[in-house]
């Protein structure tokens, strides 16, 4: 039987701090607002909290070798739902996201995070193969990249960049070296040098240095010079081939001003919101651009601008305090685990937190593309929230579990 | 490579430093929108909510000299674009088919007059009230379409008097460029042309402002009580110097004319009392947005409805300016009022070649005065060779030829008054003969003048000599009800001494009195007329009919100047113009009179 007084209260409360702090600022976004059901935000907002809590509740009870050995299936009822979706999704917005099933709409890509941590540390607990071997990794990549396409295709580029830093953060902790890493992502990092000659040229003066200096064996060398020079070459021809919709969300990300009515001006809204916050905030309820609508969607991906604003420095910082708090407990966990699969659905998980909160507090500074990834805990959204809380129960169950192999 | 592999703990390091990283850079980034940008930001938030919305002052109203209505405000209701609120593919398409224009010149209109995203952007002004009803009822179909009621000028018809009232529109991009008009903004109506333009300072007014808190669609949440508002202060009336009745009677004689205009002027003050020009068109058009269709009739009219003749005409002068040429012999000693010169046979051999007189049996011997009266061109050639070109172009320049009147309108053309350099730059020094003085010396060849010139001038025949500037704004009254006389002013003196000034007042009575008179026609019981007729030669088609007539002759009281182009000749056309004119005005002045009498009867 459980032990609930053994269980990690300090990271349970901050979760719990950061719900509700997520109420509340979704019902002062809100408070305002014309219609009645936008008014309302807040109360279903409380409703799925008490469902977040349940679940946390049931998931808290469940032993982790359940996920462990179901982690496969799981990940093909995910796929399956995936596919689904595309086609039996209501759309909204051009997307299609969401099973509806009367008042409550189930994005099946948020719960595609959670199995895919499943599946890969399934995967990487079990292995046999070296933590640099090709297989492993091809294997891996594979298991992430069929359900991030699938995402892509709803579209949801914000939720599909999650997933390669899943795979990431578990190659990572799985064993696999930083200089590997960095020469997996170095084609990345010349996509974005590219962008100049300049750029890309000290790149790869630095890139071949450390190859030389650490050489880490012919193959992965040049498959990696050769990957860097490809996507370098590339880079040209995909902006051409970006939606003119996407290169100004690029564009206006490097230069909000550039177009201020359109993708500029939820960055400008939300700069202006935060900033006029300064550092003890406007009062809660009192956030004049919140309360005007110049913000937009500003209880579900800018809900973090409604803090700054009428909360102001101090308020901001207690949430990035306890995100912090809470990260930091997470992976003490996950080092402390001695069950692999443990250690990694932790790490994995957090890995997951900590993206959104760069991303999404990122975005509303105007430091971070616009992605539309949602903050955990407080953004406006019930599958987020029960993902938030799910992911809390897999690391407190962990945490309680920890010297179980 | 083993040494690359990390133990636990120093995994968790790292994890925990790439945390820390993040959280630096989030802090770092709060830090500078809070602290750092914090007062900049704090500003624009209050920018952003709080809306200054322009209260636009009424415009003065424009009275005539007896303070009858010209020009006033009407109400009406402009069509205006949020861009802010609009739903792209939806709003468009609606309102341009509600309004009847198509969604590219809607898009234009926009682009005009847009002052930023949460202003209604005004793409209709002046609608139709069943336009309005639509969107009242239909609102929905129309997301970021509002509409406001404007004050919009209005004119008078069937007066041709656009050549002074002119009209206001839009501020144009370039206007707020070239000026600094810190009080306008894009899509502010200021005077385009006439005294609208000229009185634009005094008329428009100071423009007001309301502080009003609005959502970002643009819903207002009321008066923003922090800051006060300003109200506007409404632009001084004017009341001008024209008559009313005049103006129609001046309007209506022409109306039978393809083209032509007529100033009446008082010349004791200068005062403008009429000043037409037709054909015209209605001022009241430009008080909506002109479709280009309108636009382009009136602009590509071969009559040239657009053009301002009173002011901008430029026009060979003809007989007209005899008083000139024999005004500049009598002072110049050359003549006197007696003498007589050669006899007009009907023609004047200078060189090789013929001049003719206008009577082709000609006047036979004449003195100055009766060559006024009969406006023989044989003597005129002959004062003019004596004169020479410079002499008699100073001449014209001393009576106002070739510079501007000074008018308190804007555009107003100064002619051309010709003489030596001129020709020299035209033809090439020595390059020209004396022959060209004989046609200036007729009102003829390179002279061009405005008929606002020449009303000036025989202003200044019949006053003594004494020129008043022509005016048209009488009074300025301000908003506080403070009046502003604009007293006449002195523009400058004829060149002529009073015994000059005699003959050609002499000249004038006979043109109408005298046996052999041009415009005998216009001798009535009632008061007496003077005048001059003028055939302007025209290049470009049939003579241009000038007549310029005084009235009462013992103390003139109205000079009426009329200008009918490719009419033939003066005495034909001109001469019952004016007659018509000043039977008008001197009836109406002897109705008061008579009235005026009546009452002092009453009153014994």
């Amino acid at each position: 039987m459980l032990k609930y007084s053994d269980l990690d209260w300090k990271l349970i409360s901050s979760a719990l701090a950061l719900s509700l702090i997520g109420v509340l600022m979704i019902m002062s976004a809100q408070y305002h607002a014309d219609s009645e059901f936008a008014q309302h935000y807040y109360q279903r907002q409380l409703i799925w909290l008490a469902i977040a809590i349940v679940v946390f509740a049931v998931v808290v009870h469940l032993p982790l070798r359940l996920f462990d050995v179901t982690a496969y299936l799981l990940y093909g009822v995910m796929l399956a739902a995936l596919v689904a979706v595309l086609f039996v999704g209501s759309t909204r917005m051009g997307a299609s996201r969401w099973f509806s099933f009367g008042p409550i709409n189930l994005a099946p890509s948020d719960l595609a995070k959670l199995t895919l941590v499943f599946a890969l540390a399934r995967f990487f607990a079990y292995t046999k193969l070296g933590a640099a071997s090709k297989r492993r990794l091809a294997l891996s990549f594979m298991l992430t990249v069929v359900p991030m396409a699938l995402i892509l295709k709803q579209p949801d580029l914000g939720t599909s960049l999650v997933f390669p830093v899943i795979l990431l953060a578990l190659w990572f902790w799985s064993g696999l070296s930083l200089l590997h890493l960095f020469l997996i992502i170095s084609p990345l990092v010349s996509l974005l040098a590219a962008s100049h000659w300049l750029a890309w040229a000290v790149y790869f003066v630095v890139l071949l240095s450390i190859l030389f200096l650490l050489r880490p064996g012919m193959l992965f060398g040049v498959s990696a010079v050769v990957t860097n020079l490809a996507s370098g070459i590339v880079t040209p021809f995909l902006w051409n081939r970006l939606a003119e919709y996407q290169k100004l969300r690029i564009l206006s990300f490097l230069d909000p001003g550039l177009d201020p009515r359109g993708a500029g001006y939820q960055i400008i809204q939300s700069k202006i919101a935060i900033g006029s916050g300064g550092v003890l905030g406007k009062g809660l309820l009192e956030g004049s651009q919140t309360r005007l609508d110049f913000l937009p969607e500003r209880h579900t991906d800018f809900v973090f601008s409604v803090i700054g604003e009428e909360l102001g420095l101090w308020g901001a910082m207690i949430v990035i305090t306890l995100f912090t708090y809470l990260l930091y407990r997470a992976i003490r966990i996950a080092a402390r685990c001695r069950s692999r699969f443990a250690s990694y659905v932790v790490f994995g998980a957090s890995s997951i937190f900590l993206l959104q909160l760069l991303v999404n507090v990122g975005m509303t500074l105007g430091v971070m593309p616009v992605t539309g990834l949602a903050l955990p805990f407080i953004s406006y959204g019930g599958t987020s929230l029960v993902l938030s809380w799910t992911i809390v129960a897999l690391i407190v169950s962990a945490d309680y579990h920890w010297q179980e192999y | 490579m083993n040494k690359l592999i990390l133990t636990t703990t120093q995994k968790e390091k790292v994890a925990l430093a790439l945390i820390a990283a993040v959280i630096i850079f989030l802090v770092a980034g709060l830090v500078k929108l809070q602290i750092v940008d914090h007062p900049q930001l704090a500003a624009q938030s209050e920018n952003n909510r709080i809306r200054v919305v322009p209260i636009t002052p009424r415009r003065g109203v424009v009275y005539d000299r007896e303070n009858r209505r010209l020009i006033d405000n009407r109400p009406s209701y402009t069509v205006s674009v949020v861009l802010a609120e609009m739903v792209p593919d939806e709003t468009l398409a609606n309102v341009a088919e509600l309004l009847g224009l198509d969604t590219l010149e809607i898009r234009r209109r926009i682009r005009k007059n847009l002052v930023n995203r949460y202003q209604p952007t005004p793409v209709k002004r002046d609608a139709a009230f069943e336009i309005i009803a639509v969107l009242e009822e239909q609102s929905f179909r129309f997301p970021g379409v509002t509409y406001q009621i404007e004050q919009v000028r209005r004119y008078p018809e069937n007066m041709s008097s656009e050549t002074f009232t002119g009209y206001v529109g839009e501020v144009s991009s370039e206007d707020l460029g070239r000026h600094s008009y810190p009080e306008l903004r894009l899509g502010s109506m200021i005077g385009k042309k006439g005294l609208e333009r000229y009185y634009d300072s005094h008329l428009r007014g100071q423009e007001g402002t309301a502080c009003i808190e609005v959502t970002a669609t643009g819903q207002i949440l009321g008066q923003y009580e922090d800051r006060l508002e300003v109200s506007a202060v409404p632009g001084a009336d004017l009341i001008l110097t024209i008559d009313l009745d005049l103006q129609q009677a001046c309007s209506d004689v022409l109306d039978t004319f393809c083209c032509g205009t007529i100033v009446a002027a008082d010349p004791r003050t200068g005062e403008i009392l009429a000043m037409t020009s037709y054909p015209s068109y209605d001022a009241n058009i430009f008080s909506s947005v002109i479709p280009d269709s309108v636009w382009q009739d009136i602009s590509s009219d071969s009559s040239h409805p657009l053009l301002n003749r009173p002011l901008k005409g430029l026009y060979p002068p003809g007989s007209t300016v005899k008083f000139v040429t024999v005004g500049a012999a009598l002072e110049e000693g050359l003549v006197t009022a007696s003498s007589t010169l050669q006899p007009c046979l009907g023609g004047y051999k200078f060189g090789n070649r013929v001049f003719h007189c206008w009577r082709p049996d000609g006047h036979g011997w004449l003195n100055a005065v009766h060559s006024i009266e009969q406006s023989c061109n044989i003597y005129m050639y002959q004062l003019g060779l004596k004169l020479g070109v410079d002499l008699l172009s100073r001449y014209y320049g001393h009576c106002g030829f070739g510079r501007a009147t000074g008018i308190d309108l804007p555009g107003e053309e100064v002619g051309l008054n010709p003489n030596s350099t001129y020709y020299d730059q035209r033809f090439g020094p020595n390059k020209w003969t004396r022959a060209l003085v004989m046609n200036n010396s007729i009102g003829q060849g390179e002279v061009l003048v405005t008929v606002l010139q020449l009303v000036q001038f025989v202003n200044g025949i019949i006053n003594d000599g004494v020129v008043y500037r022509p005016h048209i704004v009488k009074n300025i009254v301000d908003a506080n009800g403070e009046e502003t006389t604009i007293a006449p002013e002195v523009s400058f003196r004829l060149p002529f001494t009073p015994s000059t000034l005699d003959v050609l007042c002499e000249g004038l009575r006979l043109v109408v009195e005298g046996e052999h008179g041009t415009a005998r026609s216009l001798q009535t019981d009632q008061y007496t007329v003077g005048g001059k007729t003028g055939t302007a030669q025209n290049p470009h088609g049939e003579n241009h009919s000038w007549f310029v007539g005084v009235a009462p002759l013992e103390n003139p009281e109205i000079v009426v100047c009329a200008l009918v182009e490719n009419a033939g000749h003066g005495s034909e056309v001109a001469v019952p113009v004016v007659g018509e004119i000043i039977k008008s005005y001197m009836q109406k002045r002897l109705d008061t009179t008579d009235l005026a009498a009546a009452s002092i009867g009453d009153k014994d």
